[in-house]
């Protein structure tokens, strides 16, 4: 099925006595934005991380682009495609944001420490390819102005989006991102959903895990509803903000506390 | 802008730099001499832990063991078989740093203090091997009558030509390190002492990249005892104990444990102190191990990387813009 | 005849595996309760007998009154320890509290060799040297007390751990510091409390066996290595565990250096520990998500 790029079955994943994931299944299409949302603690970010290959699950599989994941590394799938953000951004403090960026393509290029040592000459065009590309990925995130900034100094919100151009430095096919509207204000909600759709359109299938109700209901095609661990709802946006489960599920709640 | 300022600056310091160790046997005694090789060679084995401990945040206590197989290997290859003394280098280099890439991978995924302990008892085996071998390493009586190297008939055989010989490779050991460090291999393991994490999620193999330092660390070391083993033509074993990788600890710890070229600065402390301390017993380990203490206390990166951060902080409050 | 060899080293074994046991309990109550792996245990078992010697010998005081205020001095050193050391690097990373510990073991290890230099230094035995004859092996009574003395710590140590309410606050910290410090209990003093009990463990230890093997400057190194690697074997945090690694430890080692070779004695030690490692290799990574 090529058009379904993740495909999700019967994944269950328990830590202790808690089951954070319960036999989840979920096909996603290749070129959408899906939101996952659900209260706290309903296993999102668990998901996430089971998915990026962080966490391996306790039962289910997870096949990309056809291909079984079970049991590959982290690294292994960003080499196959599957790129994600972290809730606490987790940019690389000591180095600017341009580096930032540029260690992302590491997956995407080759040179090692004999190379490098001897700064050959195809060492140092790798070097300038990682350069210019990495300036290609920053200006795409809106963080042209910022590259030489220490990635520790620059606002959250912009931290937010260095970070998703570092994922996306690797050429995934599948971006996960955890919670980037977290912390941004309202203009930049909307430049983050702008951002998203532009990816969306370079071939790139998104996932997102979000807490805003409004970006998510604005930028996404797709919702799947979580609660304890268990998928109980998934539909459009309006199918899935009349569903009576889905609010009784948030009691009330209707987007990130302030 | 080919020749800005920074650049000119750049050029002075190192052509200064390289006058400087150029000049040390002339302008010396031959005392001195003696003790700069030393510190060359050690800056070496320095280096490879500066990697290795401010890149990877892991901590080796048994790099002591892998200088001893440089030298030993060295020894064997060139007296016992006859070998190029060149070729007994490389053949030590290269089976050293394979060796602890075997034997990192496993030790490496261990938690911080077990891979202490393990790096330490690596250590002190290899040691209790050069001590007890008699058959391979000729025991507590040591390897004699090493062959110097030489190029065609010109043989390094004093201190004065051994003093560049060492220098030329201790110079290349750090400019190939900072290569390392400014590249693309140099971001992976600043992402990995950042987070390991975000590390993977770029697709940094980490386990794999820190095996690599380590054997890395491991090539220096053994290179270093190379060239011990042909400068002294005489190894035995105790020179590698454990004191010895403390030293290195020590002389990493006070040089940075990131800074490449600040190991020259804490090899040459150390090496200084040590020597000034040396005749009076047991008042060097006191010190060393005060300093040990109170560096990782207070200055936790490292006292010359400590004191490069103060001294650019002065100059950015008198105005001048961080470069 | 092949019958008291075995006892012969079997005794041996066990009498420095009960110091061995003794740094590995220490490893295991700093480990459970800070988190911390103190590689300046060693040290205590040394100036334990080095003090002892110099109480009775130096200041001639009386035996028991020396041994006392041995393990008293080195408890207070333990104390300093954990106070100038570790609680100044509270946010450190694990790296740097391991170097802290070792340059204090260097710095102990040096003023020791600065005060009582370099030779080893006897302490009297406890009742006297005239061997028991055991199965036509010949034992110190030395030993005895070693053992004797090793295991009524070890029970006193266990039940206070169990029965009295500070050893309910040290496996609190043990098990959650986190939540041992929102209950009330002073997780700090616990810490200093730990080390204080580990400094005394060894110290008991270095005092009993010192009149067998001698004290001196330097035997702190392998001793703590050894230790650790007993409590590694156990489980850091088992202090059953610990003991039991101590004790084989000791035997494995007495045994292999009686059979097979007693120049790579301490070699022993480290393979297993290595053998130890490459076995259980899976569960002793570093997981990267802490809860």
């Amino acid at each position: 099925m090529s058009d379904c790029i993740l495909e999700i079955k019967g994944l269950t994943k328990i830590f202790g006595g808690l089951t954070a994931i319960n036999n989840i299944d979920l096909n996603v299409t290749r070129g959408s934005i899906t939101a996952v949302i659900g209260p706290n603690g309903a296993g999102k970010t668990t998901l996430f991380n089971i998915i990026a290959g962080v966490i391996p699950p306790d039962k289910g599989e997870i096949i990309f682009n056809g291909k079984r994941l079970n049991g590959t590394s982290p690294p292994e799938r960003v080499k196959l495609g599957i790129a994600r953000t972290f809730q606490h951004v987790l940019l690389f403090k000591d180095m600017t944001v341009l580096e930032n960026i540029m260690a992302g393509r590491h997956s995407r290029t080759g040179s090692g420490f004999l190379s490098s040592g001897l700064r050959l000459p195809a060492m140092r065009r790798e070097e300038d390819e990682i350069a210019l590309d990495a300036a290609h990925y920053l200006n795409l995130v809106g963080q042209g102005r910022y590259g030489s900034q220490m990635a520790s100094e620059i606002p959250l919100g912009q931290q937010k989006l260095a970070a998703i151009g570092r994922a996306l430095a690797s050429e995934p096919k599948l971006l996960l991102l955890d919670e980037s509207g977290a912390g941004l204000n309202a203009l930049e909600k909307r430049g983050l959903s702008d951002l998203i759709k532009r990816i969306r359109d370079m071939g790139i299938t998104i996932i997102l895990v979000e807490h805003d109700m409004e970006l998510v209901m604005g930028t996404s095609d797709r919702v799947i509803v979580l609660d304890y661990g268990e998928k109980i709802a998934e539909g459009t946006p309006s199918e899935i903000q009349k569903n009576r489960r889905v609010i009784s599920a948030y009691l009330g709640e209707d987007g990130e506390p302030a | 802008m080919k020749f800005s300022r920074l650049r000119l600056g750049k050029i002075l310091a190192i052509g200064l730099g390289l006058s400087v160790i150029a000049a040390i046997p002339w302008v010396f005694n031959p005392y001195y001499t003696s003790v700069a090789i030393v510190i060359g060679i050690n800056t070496i084995i320095t280096v490879g832990l500066c990697l290795l401990m401010g890149y990877t945040g892991q901590v080796s206590l048994g790099q002591a063991a892998f200088y001893g197989m440089g030298a030993y290997i060295s020894a064997i290859l060139s007296r016992r078989l006859g070998l190029s003394p060149w070729l007994a280098m490389g053949v030590a280099a290269t089976v050293t740093g394979a060796f602890a890439y075997i034997i990192g991978r496993p030790v490496l995924r261990l938690r911080g203090n077990y891979l202490a302990m393990a790096t330490l008892g690596l250590g002190i085996i290899i040691y209790i091997v050069f001590r007890e071998a008699d058959w391979l390493t000729e025991g507590q009586r040591g390897i004699v009558s090493i062959p110097y190297l030489s190029i065609g008939s010109f043989a390094f055989d004093t201190d004065r030509k051994y003093y560049y010989l060492v220098w030329f490779f201790t110079l290349l050991v750090l400019i190939v390190s900072q290569n390392i460090v400014s590249s693309r291999t140099g971001r992976a393991l600043r992402s990995i002492r950042d987070s390991e994490m975000a590390a993977e999620s770029i697709g940094i193999n980490v386990p794999e990249l820190k095996v690599k330092v380590f054997a890395l660390s491991a090539v220096y070391a053994s290179i270093a005892g190379s060239l011990y083993a042909h400068y002294l033509t005489y190894v035995s074993p105790q020179p590698f104990d454990f004191l010895f990788s403390v030293h290195l600890l020590l002389m990493a710890v006070v040089g940075g444990l990131a800074s490449i070229w600040g190991a020259i600065f804490g090899t040459t402390a150390i090496s200084f102190l040590g020597d000034a301390l040396h005749g009076f017993g047991d008042l060097e380990s006191i010190v060393f191990g005060f300093i040990l203490m109170a560096i990782i206390i207070f200055m936790p990166r490292g006292l010359w990387v400590h004191l490069l951060m103060a001294y650019r902080d002065r100059r950015e409050k008198a105005g001048k813009v961080r470069p | 005849m092949a019958v008291s060899q075995f006892i012969q080293y079997f005794v041996s074994g066990i009498t420095q595996g009960s110091v061995y046991a003794l740094v590995a309990l220490g490893f295991t109550v700093i480990y459970s309760v800070t988190g911390i792996i103190n590689f300046a245990q060693g040290e205590s078992v040394m100036l334990g007998g080095m003090l002892a010697y110099f109480y009775f010998h130096t200041l001639s005081l009386a035996l028991p009154f020396a041994c006392l205020l041995s393990v008293l001095s080195v408890t207070f050193s333990g104390l300093l320890l954990e106070r100038l050391a570790i609680s100044s690097s509270k946010r450190a990373s694990v790296v740097s509290l391991i170097i802290i510990t070792i340059g204090a073991s260097m710095f102990i290890r040096g003023i020791a060799g600065e005060l009582w230099g370099k030779d080893p230094l006897p302490l009297p035995a406890f009742s006297g040297e005239k061997p028991i004859l055991f199965l036509g092996a010949a034992i110190q009574p030395q030993t005895i007390w070693v053992l004797a003395v090793t295991l009524i710590f070890m029970l006193l140590f266990q039940l206070l751990l169990s029965r009295t309410l500070l050893g309910k606050a040290l496996r609190a910290c043990a098990l959650n510091r986190r939540a041992a410090g929102i209950v009330g209990i002073n997780v700090r003093a616990m810490s200093l409390l730990s080390f204080a009990m580990a400094a005394a463990l060894g110290a008991i230890g270095g005092i009993v066996i010192a009149p067998l093997t001698l004290t001196s400057y330097d035997i702190g190194v392998m001793l703590g290595l050894k230790g650790f690697v007993a409590a590694a074997m156990g489980g850091l945090s088992n202090q059953t565990g610990a003991v039991a690694g101590g004790f084989a430890l000791g035997i494995l080692e007495a045994l292999g250096a009686g059979y097979i070779s007693s120049a790579y004695k301490d070699a022993i030690a480290l393979l297993l520990f290595f053998l130890f490692l490459l076995v259980r290799a899976r569960s002793l990574t570093s997981p990267e998500q802490e809860k």
